[in-house]
C-alpha cells in the first residue's frame, strides 16, 4: 500500500519532490550544504568542493549519455575548455582594464558558451552515425583539445604544459580567494545545475532527448528533429561541463592540461554509471563514490602500510583498478547504478510496513 | 626526394596499425562490441613479451642458452662478419632466437588467457543485452589494465629484442638514399601476412562463416546450432594473439612503456575511418594514416603526429559517416 | 487531403513499390490491404518520410512534402503508429503520450531549464488536455503511470494510438492496429478508431490484415500486390474484384 501520495491537481502531480521522503532527503542535503562552511574543517571543504565541481560535470555528461543515449568519452575536453576559457577571459578583461567586479559575469557565461559551441562541433558526427562513432569522435576531440592547449603556438594564452595561474573571481565586491569561499559558489551552482536538468526533463526538450535514446525513429515521427535535439543535448551538456571547468579554475590556484585528459573523461563516465544513468540523483551518488573512494583507499592503505613511499606508489594503480572495477561491477550487477538501489529503499520506506521491495 | 623515405616509413608503420586493427575488427564483427581497451591489451602483451624475453632469461636461475644461444659456429661466423653488414645483423640475431620464441609464446599465451577471462567473465554475462553495456565494460577495462600494469611492472621503458634481424639497408631511389631498418621491414611483412591470413581464414573457413553469421544475428545463429560463445571466444583469441605480436613488435621498435595503451586509440580511430566491419577499408585506412603521420612528422614536426589520426578520423566520419568502406546499416522499421 | 502520386521504391534490385497512386479523402478512413510482402509498410514509410521514393511524390494538403523529413511531416500534421509497436519502453504511459504533444509545445531550452513560468504553464495545460481528450477517451486512466513494459500487447497498441492522437493529427496512419488481438480487443479498437474519426474529424489511413475490420470501417480500400496497385474502390467493389480474389486465393489454373 502506498500512502501519502494523494494528488488533487496536475500541478501537484507534476512536482519533482512528489513525496515526503524525497522532500526530507533533498531538504536535509541542502541544509547540510549550507551549514558546511560554518563548521567544517578545510579537508571536508576540499572534499565537498571536489564533489561539487565533478557533480556539475557529471550532470552535464548525464544529459548526453544518460538521457539522450549518445556515448561520449571526451567530456573532459569540455571541462578543459571551460577552465581555460574562464581564466583567459579574466586575463583579457583585466588586460583591457575592465573592472574586476564585471569579470565573472562575462567569463562564466562566456566559458559556457565557448564550451557549448565546441560541443556542437564535436556532436556533429552524432547526426550521421550512432553510438560508437560518436564515442571515438569525442575521444578524439578530447585528445585534440588537450594537444592544442599544450602546444607552444597558444602557450602565451594557455600557459602550455606548465599550466595557467587562475583568477579569483570578484562577486559584488567580494573576492573569493579562499577555497571555503569558492565552495559556496560551487554549492550554489551544483544545486542549480541539478534543478535545471531536472526541469529540462519535465518539459518537451528533455522528453525529446529521452525519446531519441529510446527509439529514434519513433521520436522523429512525433516531430522531434534528430539533428536539432542531438546537437542541443550536446550543447547543454558541454555548457555544464564548461561550468564545472570554470569552477575548477576558480577553486584551484593553477590548472594543468593533464588534469583534463582521458582519465577525467573516464572518471566522469564511471561516476555516471556507478550513480545511475539517466536518473536525476545518479550523478550525485556516483560523484560522491568516485571522489571518496580514492580518499578511503588512501586512508585504508595508510592504516595498513603506514605512510611509506611504497604505499604511495601503490596507491595510484590501485585507484585506477578500483575505478575500472566499479564501472565493470556496476554494469554487470547493477546496471542502473546506486539510483536503483536507493529507489528500492525509498519504495520500501513508502510502503512500509505493508510490503517490502 | 625525402618524400619517398617518409612514405616508406609510413607504410611500415601502417602495416602495424593494420595488424592491431585486426583485433578490434574481429571482435566487432563477431560480438558487435568495439573494444576500447584493445590498446591496453596490446600494452599488456608488450609487457609480457618484455617479461618473458628479457626479465626471465636474465634471471640468475634461467639457463644461459635462453638469454644468449651462441653455439660455436655462430660465434665464429659473427667474428668473421663485417660490421653493420646484413650478415652481422643475422648473427647478432641468432643468439636471441630462444628468448624471442620464449617471449612471443609467453606474450601470446598470457594475452590469450587474459582475453578468455575477459570474454568468459565480463562479456558473456552481458550476452543479449545492449552492446552499450559491453562497450562500457571495455571502457572500465582501460582503467583496470592500466592499473595492473603499473602494479606489476614498475620499471619503465626498456629495450627488448627485435623479432627479426635488424640490419640497416641503404637503397638508392632515383639518386636519393633511402634507409630501411630490416626489423621494421620484416614486421611490415609479418603484419601483412598475418592480416592476409586472418582475412582469408574468415572468408573461407567454417569458423569464419560462423563468425560472420553471428555478426549478422546472434540469436538466429544460436538457434541454427552455431556455438555463439565459442565464436566470441575465438574472436577474442584472435584479438589477443595479433595484439601480442603487435605488442612485441611495437615494444622492440619504441621500447615498452604505458603509452602503448594510448596507441590503441589511434588504431580505434583508424578502424572507424576504414569502416569497422570492412577489413579492406581498415587496411587502406591504416596505410593512409601511417603515411599521413610520416608526412606530418616530416612537414610539421613530431608533436603534431600524435593528433594526426584523430583529426583524420573526425574529418572522415564527417564526410563519410560509415568510414571509407563500411556499409551503412539499413534500419528496418 | 493526401495524394500518393506514382510512387516507385526499390531496395537495390528489389522493387518494393511500383507506381502506387491514390487519394485519401479528408475525414474518411482509407484502408490499404494486400498479402504479406505487398509493400504496405514500405508505402507507409514512404508517406511518413523514412524512405525516399525513387520516383513519384507525396502531396499532403495540396503541398508537396516529398522532400521533408519525418519530423517536418509530423509538424505538418501527419501521425502514425507502427506494426511492431514503437513506444518508448523506458517511459511511462503518460510521458509517451506527452511526447505526442511535442509539436504543440513551444518551450525553448532556456525556459525549459528554468521551468517556472511559461514552460510550467504550458506543461500543465498540455497535461490537462491529454487527461481530458486522450486518456479519458481511450480509457487508459488506470495505467497512466505504468511503464510500457508492464502493459499487455493490446494495451500497448492502445497507448500507441493515444500517443498518435495526442498530436491532434490531420492524417492518422495506423499500421495493423488490431494485429494479434482477439475479437473483443479488435472490436474495442475499431470503436476507438471510428470515435476518433467522428470526434476529431481525422483522416485515417489504415493498413490491416483483418478483412472484416477493413470492410466494415473503411470508405475506400486500396489493394497492393507485389508492390503494384491492383485495385482501389469501395469495399464492396473490392470484394468482387477478380484481381483481388486472385491475389488472395491464388490464380486459378
Amino acid at each position: 500500500m502506498i500512502i501519502g501520495n494523494r494528488k488533487v491537481s496536475y500541478l501537484e502531480d507534476e512536482k519533482i519532490l512528489n513525496n515526503g521522503y524525497k522532500k526530507a532527503f533533498v531538504y536535509t542535503m541542502i541544509a547540510l550544504a549550507i551549514a558546511l562552511p560554518f563548521f567544517a574543517d578545510d579537508y571536508t571543504i576540499l572534499m565537498a568542493s571536489l564533489v561539487g565541481i565533478m557533480l556539475i560535470a557529471v550532470v552535464g555528461v548525464n544529459v548526453v549519455i544518460g538521457y539522450t543515449g549518445l556515448l561520449s568519452l571526451g567530456h573532459a575536453g569540455f571541462v578543459a575548455i571551460g577552465a581555460y576559457s574562464v581564466s583567459i577571459i579574466h586575463n583579457v578583461l583585466g588586460h583591457w582594464g575592465v573592472p574586476d567586479i564585471v569579470h565573472p559575469w562575462v567569463a562564466l557565461p562566456g566559458a559556457m558558451a565557448v564550451a557549448a559551441l565546441i560541443g556542437i562541433l564535436v556532436g556533429l558526427p552524432s547526426l550521421r552515425v550512432k553510438g560508437i562513432y560518436l564515442a571515438v569522435a569525442t575521444l578524439s576531440a578530447n585528445f585534440i583539445i588537450i594537444f592544442l592547449i599544450e602546444i607552444d603556438t597558444f602557450s602565451q594564452w594557455t600557459g602550455g604544459r606548465l599550466g595557467l595561474t587562475t583568477p579569483d573571481p570578484n562577486f559584488f565586491g567580494w573576492v573569493l580567494d579562499s577555497q571555503r569561499e569558492v565552495y559556496v559558489l560551487i554549492a550554489i551552482f551544483s544545486f542549480a545545475t541539478i534543478l535545471m536538468v531536472q526541469n529540462l526533463f519535465r518539459t518537451r526538450i528533455g522528453r525529446a532527448f529521452v525519446a531519441i535514446r529510446e527509439k529514434d525513429y519513433s521520436a522523429e515521427i512525433l516531430g522531434v528533429s534528430l539533428l536539432k535535439y542531438k546537437l542541443t543535448s550536446f550543447a547543454i551538456s558541454a555548457a555544464f561541463c564548461g561550468l564545472a571547468g570554470a569552477m575548477a579554475a576558480y577553486f584551484y590556484a593553477k590548472i594543468l592540461p593533464e588534469q583534463f585528459e582521458l582519465a577525467l573523461s573516464l572518471q566522469l563516465v564511471a561516476a555516471l554509471i556507478v550513480g545511475g544513468m539517466g536518473r536525476t540523483m545518479g550523478p550525485v551518488y556516483g560523484t560522491i563514490i568516485i571522489v571518496l573512494v580514492p580518499e578511503l583507499l588512501k586512508i585504508g592503505m595508510g592504516a595498513m602500510m603506514g605512510n611509506s613511499i611504497e604505499a604511495a606508489q601503490l596507491r595510484a594503480p590501485i585507484q585506477e583498478i578500483v575505478f575500472g572495477a566499479l564501472i565493470i561491477g556496476f554494469v554487470l550487477f547493477e546496471p542502473l547504478g546506486i539510483s536503483q538501489i536507493m529507489d528500492r529503499f525509498f519504495r520500501a520506506l513508502n510502503r512500509w510496513p505493508f510490503a517490502r521491495g | 626526394m625525402q618524400f619517398a623515405q617518409f612514405v616508406i616509413n609510413g607504410l611500415m608503420a601502417g602495416a602495424l596499425y593494420a595488424l592491431i586493427a585486426i583485433g578490434i575488427v574481429a571482435v566487432y564483427k563477431s560480438t558487435r562490441v568495439v573494444n576500447f581497451a584493445h590498446g591496453y591489451m596490446i600494452m599488456i602483451g608488450a609487457y609480457l613479451y618484455y617479461t618473458f624475453a628479457v626479465l626471465i632469461p636474465d634471471m640468475t636461475w634461467a639457463p644461459s642458452w635462453l638469454s644468449s644461444w651462441t653455439p660455436e659456429w655462430v660465434a665464429q661466423a659473427r667474428v668473421g662478419a663485417k660490421m653493420f653488414s646484413p650478415t652481422a645483423a643475422l648473427y647478432d640475431w641468432i643468439p636471441n632466437i630462444p628468448r624471442i620464441v620464449f617471449g612471443l609464446a609467453g606474450a601470446i599465451i598470457g594475452s590469450g588467457l587474459l582475453a578468455l577471462f575477459i570474454e568468459r567473465y565480463l562479456m558473456r554475462p552481458l550476452l543479449g543485452q545492449s552492446n552499450f553495456s559491453m562497450i562500457m565494460v571495455t571502457v572500465g577495462l582501460i582503467s583496470v589494465l592500466s592499473g595492473f600494469k603499473s602494479l606489476l611492472w614498475t620499471g619503465d621503458a626498456a629495450s627488448v629484442p627485435h623479432l627479426t634481424p635488424n640490419p640497416a639497408f641503404r637503397l638508392d631511389f632515383f639518386g636519393t638514399p633511402i634507409f630501411i631498418f630490416g626489423a621494421n621491414f620484416m614486421s611490415m611483412i609479418i603484419a601483412a601476412l598475418i592480416f592476409g591470413f586472418i582475412v582469408y581464414w574468415l572468408r573461407h573457413s567454417s569458423a569464419g562463416v560462423a563468425i560472420r553469421a553471428v555478426s549478422e544475428d546472434q540469436s538466429t545463429a544460436y538457434s541454427m546450432g552455431i556455438n555463439v560463445p565459442r565464436v566470441f571466444a575465438q574472436a577474442w583469441l584472435i584479438a589477443a594473439a595479433t595484439g601480442a605480436v603487435a605488442g612485441a613488435v611495437l615494444s622492440a621498435r619504441d621500447g615498452v612503456s604505458p603509452s602503448l595503451g594510448l596507441f590503441g586509440f589511434s588504431v580505434l580511430a583508424i578502424v572507424l575511418m576504414g569502416g569497422l566491419d570492412s577489413f579492406v577499408g581498415v587496411f587502406i585506412a591504416a596505410m593512409l594514416v601511417g603515411v599521413l603521420e610520416a608526412l606530418v612528422q616530416w612537414q610539421m614536426g613530431g608533436t603534431w603526429v600524435e593528433i594526426a589520426p584523430y583529426v583524420a578520423v573526425l574529418i572522415v566520419i564527417l564526410i563519410r559517416p560509415h568510414g571509407l568502406m563500411g556499409q551503412p546499416e539499413v534500419e528496418r522499421i | 487531403m493526401l495524394s500518393v502520386a506514382d510512387v516507385h521504391l526499390s531496395f537495390g534490385g528489389l522493387k518494393a513499390l511500383q507506381g502506387v497512386s491514390f487519394d485519401a479523402a479528408a475525414g474518411e478512413i482509407t484502408g490499404i490491404i494486400g498479402p504479406n510482402g505487398a509493400g504496405k509498410t514500405s508505402l507507409f514509410n514512404v508517406i511518413s518520410g523514412f524512405y525516399k521514393p525513387n520516383h513519384g511524390r507525396i502531396l499532403f494538403q495540396e503541398k508537396d512534402v516529398s522532400h521533408l523529413k519525418p519530423d517536418a511531416r509530423a509538424h505538418a500534421g501527419m501521425s502514425r503508429t507502427f506494426q511492431n509497436i514503437a513506444l518508448f519502453r523506458g517511459m511511462t504511459v503518460l510521458d509517451n503520450i506527452k511526447l505526442g504533444c511535442h509539436t504543440h509545445l513551444r518551450a525553448n531550452v532556456w525556459s525549459s531549464l528554468m521551468y517556472f513560468g511559461s514552460a510550467q504553464k504550458e506543461e500543465l495545460q498540455a497535461r490537462k488536455e491529454i487527461e481530458e481528450e486522450v486518456i479519458d477517451f481511450l480509457e487508459i486512466d488506470h495505467i497512466r503511470k505504468a511503464p510500457i513494459t508492464a502493459l499487455s500487447y493490446g494495451l500497448q497498441k492502445r497507448v500507441e494510438l493515444a500517443r498518435a492522437l495526442a498530436m491532434r493529427p490531420k492524417l492518422l496512419m495506423l499500421d495493423e492496429p488490431v494485429a494479434g488481438m482477439n475479437r473483443e480487443e479488435t472490436a474495442d479498437m475499431a470503436r476507438f478508431i471510428l470515435d476518433a474519426q467522428a470526434r476529431f474529424g481525422t483522416t485515417i489511413l489504415l493498413v490491416e490484415h483483418d478483412m472484416h475490420l477493413v470492410m466494415d470501417i473503411c470508405a475506400k480500400v486500396v489493394v497492393l500486390n507485389f508492390g503494384r496497385q491492383i485495385a482501389d474502390g469501395s469495399p464492396k467493389d473490392i470484394a468482387h474484384n477478380q484481381n483481388v480474389i486472385d491475389a488472395y486465393l491464388g490464380q486459378a489454373g
